[in-house]
């Protein structure tokens, strides 16, 4: 097969729409492992998932298997799980603590940061120039690695802006987070949920800051909660919580607007600011005033004043302060994808606000629940209407073009429902896939 | 001879009805007869789908499903919306519910159930088999048993996975 040559993929995204091979074709997908999957800043885990030494943590980056390690001297680690010596994973589950990494196969031992230990029958390797002491026979640390607020990242390519540049204003989500903890502090609590996808990766990625969705999509969700409670509601009754997630999810299309939409260099974006589709919910007793213990009360306000709704940090992380969630996007073939959930405790907080976030996770990103099987659908129906090749060829990113508002910073902000993430984030895709990740 | 294996001993009479209840819950289960399947749980029943292997409880962790009488209303008046696109075409299933097992039961008849559950979960051209345990907290009540728990734990709940709109 002949390779897409640039100038191929250049015409495939215009500055108001996308061709639909972007999503179905195989060749993009790998192209877009190596040049966007290859160069980002992708997530890889929390620190508090290897909170002791020898703690260990598997998962991919892209498609690539790693490891996060806790060292002894406490520094975290991000390795290839990949045995040096006939390229065996050495770990083989996703959790665990070990003092020694050891392979499964023919025994070759590592340190937990990476230093190659020990090998069966080491005389045998003498004047080879592989094994002990040499650099390329221990396990691989990836090119880059870094970690912002106890979120570690990797990047599998050794150039590239360092990770606090290259958040850009979505640094600013992930400081809400730890912000909204009295402590400063979040951790990790419980397993995820993995979501498996029969679409691509970006179809996730381009939804959750499509705000002319969720009215339309979460209606039966979202609109029976609303229904189901009126029936059921007692005047004495305290509304629960479970409905307060739900009902705003059919806002009306004003709500979403207002919301707004902001949109940052290397393809980062978020909606709300000001309000979200979170912003609403009861106070926790006794938190605000642990805040304010915490923080004093000028520093609280301006804490609670940050209503973020969704964060994306293009390609790979996307966060909900308010809920203290995040779902990490794990590409597996270009109509295959993970969507993995986890939640954060914010130290410190009372145990309500923690469940509460369990129960919105529970509620919206559940496999087995109501409103994220709706988006699930929506992929699912627009990955097999794009196959129909003759009835056109493009996707449309036209709302609001030309509305957008660019400042001197380098943000772009427009109206909630505009198509601006979108075009954002195919001009970011074009950065990475036609000008080797440099970015204007 | 422990004291919960003195209970069931004393017992062994209601296995039968127990069974039955079983058999009947997965019925209208798969014959959608939801309102029916919801009017067996006690007021304050749960139902739960844990998310983790052996996960202990459902504030520290997240569930595929943790629905109280409201959510369950919510999921059982969305199956009939018009809009409820996930549901479109509707799944159909089989639940087979096999060796059950009376963990404790006491003096008034309020037991503790486990048994094992295949569910043949079909849709849209697509047939998937979910299976795991199932344990059932039993009330005795005039009317028959109602119940305050059913938990169905998947053998695979860690695994990724698609869609599931059904109750296990």
């Amino acid at each position: 097969m002949k390779s897409l040559s640039n100038e191929q993929l250049a015409t495939l995204v215009q500055s108001d729409r996308v061709h639909r091979r972007v999503y179905t074709d195989p060749e993009i997908f790998e192209l877009e492992m190596e040049r966007i999957w290859g160069r980002a800043w992708i997530y890889v885990g929390h620190e508090s998932q290897v909170k002791q030494a020898g703690d260990y943590f598997a998962t991919h980056v892209g498609r690539q298997p790693v490891i996060m390690t806790r060292h002894r001297d406490g520094k975290v680690h991000v390795l290839f799980n990949r045995c040096a010596h006939k390229g065996a994973q050495v770990v083989g589950d996703t959790c665990g603590k070990a003092q020694q990494l050891r392979c499964m196969y023919h025994g070759w031992t590592y340190d937990t940061d990476g230093t190659l230990l020990n090998t069966p029958g080491e005389e045998g390797y003498a004047g080879s120039g592989f094994g002990k002491g040499n650099p390329a026979s221990n396990l691989q640390h990836v090119p880059r690695a870094d970690s912002y607020h106890g979120l570690v990242f990797a990047s599998l390519s050794a150039e590239g802006p360092p990770l606090k540049t290259w958040l850009s204003g979505a640094a600013a989500s992930i400081d809400n987070l730890v912000d909204r903890s009295p402590d400063g502090k979040i951790e990790i609590v419980g397993g995820c949920f993995r979501y498996l996808h029969d679409s691509n990766w970006k179809m996730f990625i381009e939804n959750l800051n499509d705000a002319m969705h969720p009215m339309v999509v979460h209606q039966s969700s979202s609109g029976t909660a609303k229904r189901v409670f009126q029936d059921l509601h007692k005047e004495t009754d305290a509304v629960p919580f479970e409905l307060e997630m739900l009902a705003p999810f059919t806002n009306d299309y004003g709500f979403f607007e207002k919301m707004g939409l902001t949109a940052w260099k290397y393809g980062h974006s978020v909606t709300g600011g000001k309000i979200s589709i979170h912003s609403a919910y009861s106070p926790i007793p006794g938190y605000a005033e642990m805040m304010v213990a915490a923080y004093g009360e000028e520093r609280v306000k301006q804490i609670f004043a940050v209503n973020r709704h969704n964060t994306v940090v293009y390609p790979s992380f996307t966060l909900k302060g308010a809920i203290t969630s995040v779902r990490v996007v794990k590409p597996i073939a270009v109509n295959k994808t993970v969507i993995e959930s986890w939640v954060f405790r914010q130290v410190g907080a009372p145990e309500e606000l923690f469940t509460r976030s369990i129960t919105y996770c529970n509620l919206i990103n559940s496999h087995a629940n109501l409103v994220g099987p709706d988006d699930w659908e929506a992929y699912h129906r627009v990955q097999a209407g794009l196959s129909a090749q003759d009835a056109g060829e493009w996707i449309s990113m036209h709302r609001y073009k030309g509305q957008d508002h660019a400042l001197p910073d380098g943000t772009t902000e427009s109206a909630g429902t505009s198509d601006m993430v979108f075009r954002h984030e195919y001009d970011t895709w074009k950065n990475y896939m036609l000008h080797n990740g440099v970015f204007p | 001879m422990s004291a919960r294996m003195k209970a069931v001993a004393k017992a062994p009479a209601d296995l039968r009805v127990i069974e039955q209840f079983l058999y009947h819950e997965a019925r209208l289960l798969d014959e959608q007869r939801w309102d029916e399947w919801d009017a067996l749980f006690t007021d304050a029943g749960v139902y739960w789908a844990p998310a983790s292997p052996d996960q202990a409880n459902a504030t520290h962790n997240v569930s595929l499903i943790y629905e109280n009488a409201l959510l369950r209303a919510v999921r059982i008046k969305r199956f009939r919306h018009p809009n409820a696109f996930s549901l479109q075409p509707r799944p159909r299933t089989v639940h087979a519910v096999t060796n059950v097992m009376l963990d404790s039961m006491e003096v008034n008849g309020d037991c503790v159930v486990t048994s094992r559950f295949q569910m043949i979960h079909y849709r849209r051209e697509k047939q998937d088999l979910f299976a795991g345990t199932y344990t059932h907290h039993l009330r005795s009540s005039p009317e028959g048993y109602r119940m305050a728990l059913k938990k169905a734990e998947l053998v695979n709940c860690d695994a990724p996975m698609e869609s599931v709109l059904v109750y296990f």
